[in-house]
């Protein structure tokens, strides 16, 4: 197998639960923190983190609101991150293509 | 390394991209519609004492027809506010999911009313029928919507289950009238509950 688009994969997108994320926010305009959490089943500490991290990366634009006077935490993918998320599905096709081509 | 696993990522990516569209918000709304026009609808059925079987029939698959409708317009709604096409994959998975199972509700509602078929099928199985098919069918869409969708859909199969389980105890004997209040309880009592619940807890949520 040609290694080279597997060296290639976003090694930020490439752990389950950041592309998990990375997954739900691409399909959604927004999805608040408690909605990602849920729908992942993830612990609070474990959402943040994963979080920060895409958001240092930049792929992740956090809005922090309030509504009902209560703060409102939403994430969004900015429009670097949906662009390397496309790339990385990319090549996850491409080494889909060539292992069937084997 | 193991040749499946670029697959298997694609695979969960897609299965989380669906189940994100545009549901999530919309379900409490669609819940609260379908709760209270199933309630009113059993009020209605009870008031204008509908107590012919045909008319049981028409009747609720009159109300079945609008609250679908009722549901995709406030999909569609929804999609529209949100910029998103209506008939998106999710969309159309979820009513690939529901179809089955409500089609042969109808085909069974429809079978009620000739007079051949209505010895066989009494009247009064159809609302537990009703009850058990449309629980398989939700909890079949609840592959591609929130988790709770699942735990509901069984909601409805247990009831229907555990109604049937009485009417076989008792006879099936009961006025058609009590069958517009089974199906207010059940179809609109259920709804209007979940949608209640989904109602405050999103909001509850949405404030973290």
């Amino acid at each position: 197998m040609n290694p080279e688009p597997f060296l290639q994969l976003d090694r930020v997108i490439h752990e389950k639960g950041r592309m998990a994320i990375m997954a739900l926010l691409a399909a959604s305009p927004e999805l608040s923190f408690t909605e990602l959490r849920d729908t992942l089943s993830m612990t609070d500490g474990n959402l943040s983190v994963h979080l920060r991290t895409l958001q240092e990366a930049g792929y992740v634009a956090l809005t922090k609101t309030f509504q009902n006077r209560k703060p409102l935490t939403t994430c969004a993918l900015t429009p670097t991150g949906r662009n390397l998320f496309s790339n990385y599905i990319n090549l996850l096709e491409q080494i889909v293509q060539q292992n069937k081509a084997k | 390394m193991d040749s499946n696993w670029a697959g298997e990522h694609l695979q969960v990516i897609r299965t989380l991209m669906e189940r994100s569209a545009i549901y999530r918000r919309t379900l409490a709304p669609i819940m609260l519609l379908l709760g209270i026009l199933g309630l009113l609808a059993a009020a209605g059925g009870w008031f204008f004492g509908l107590e012919s079987g045909r008319a049981f029939v028409l009747y609720w698959t009159a109300i079945g027809l609008v609250g679908l409708c009722g549901a995709y317009l406030m999909v569609r709604r929804q999609s529209l506010k949100e910029a998103e096409p209506f008939w998106s994959p999710p969309t159309r998975r979820v009513t690939q999911a529901l179809l089955p199972p409500l089609f042969a509700g109808l085909i069974a509602g429809i079978l009620a009313v000739f007079p051949a078929a209505r010895e066989a099928l009494q009247i009064w199985w159809l609302p537990p029928l009703w009850m058990v098919l449309y629980g398989c069918a939700l909890h079949a869409a609840g592959f591609f919507m929130p988790r709770g969708m699942k735990l509901f859909g069984w909601g409805f199969i247990v009831s229907g289950g555990a109604l049937a389980g009485c009417l076989s105890c008792a006879g099936g004997v009961y006025a058609l009238l009590h069958a517009h209040i089974v199906m207010g309880a059940s179809f609109g009592g259920f709804h209007l509950a979940y949608g209640l619940y989904l109602y405050f807890t999103e909001n509850r949520k949405n404030e973290a």
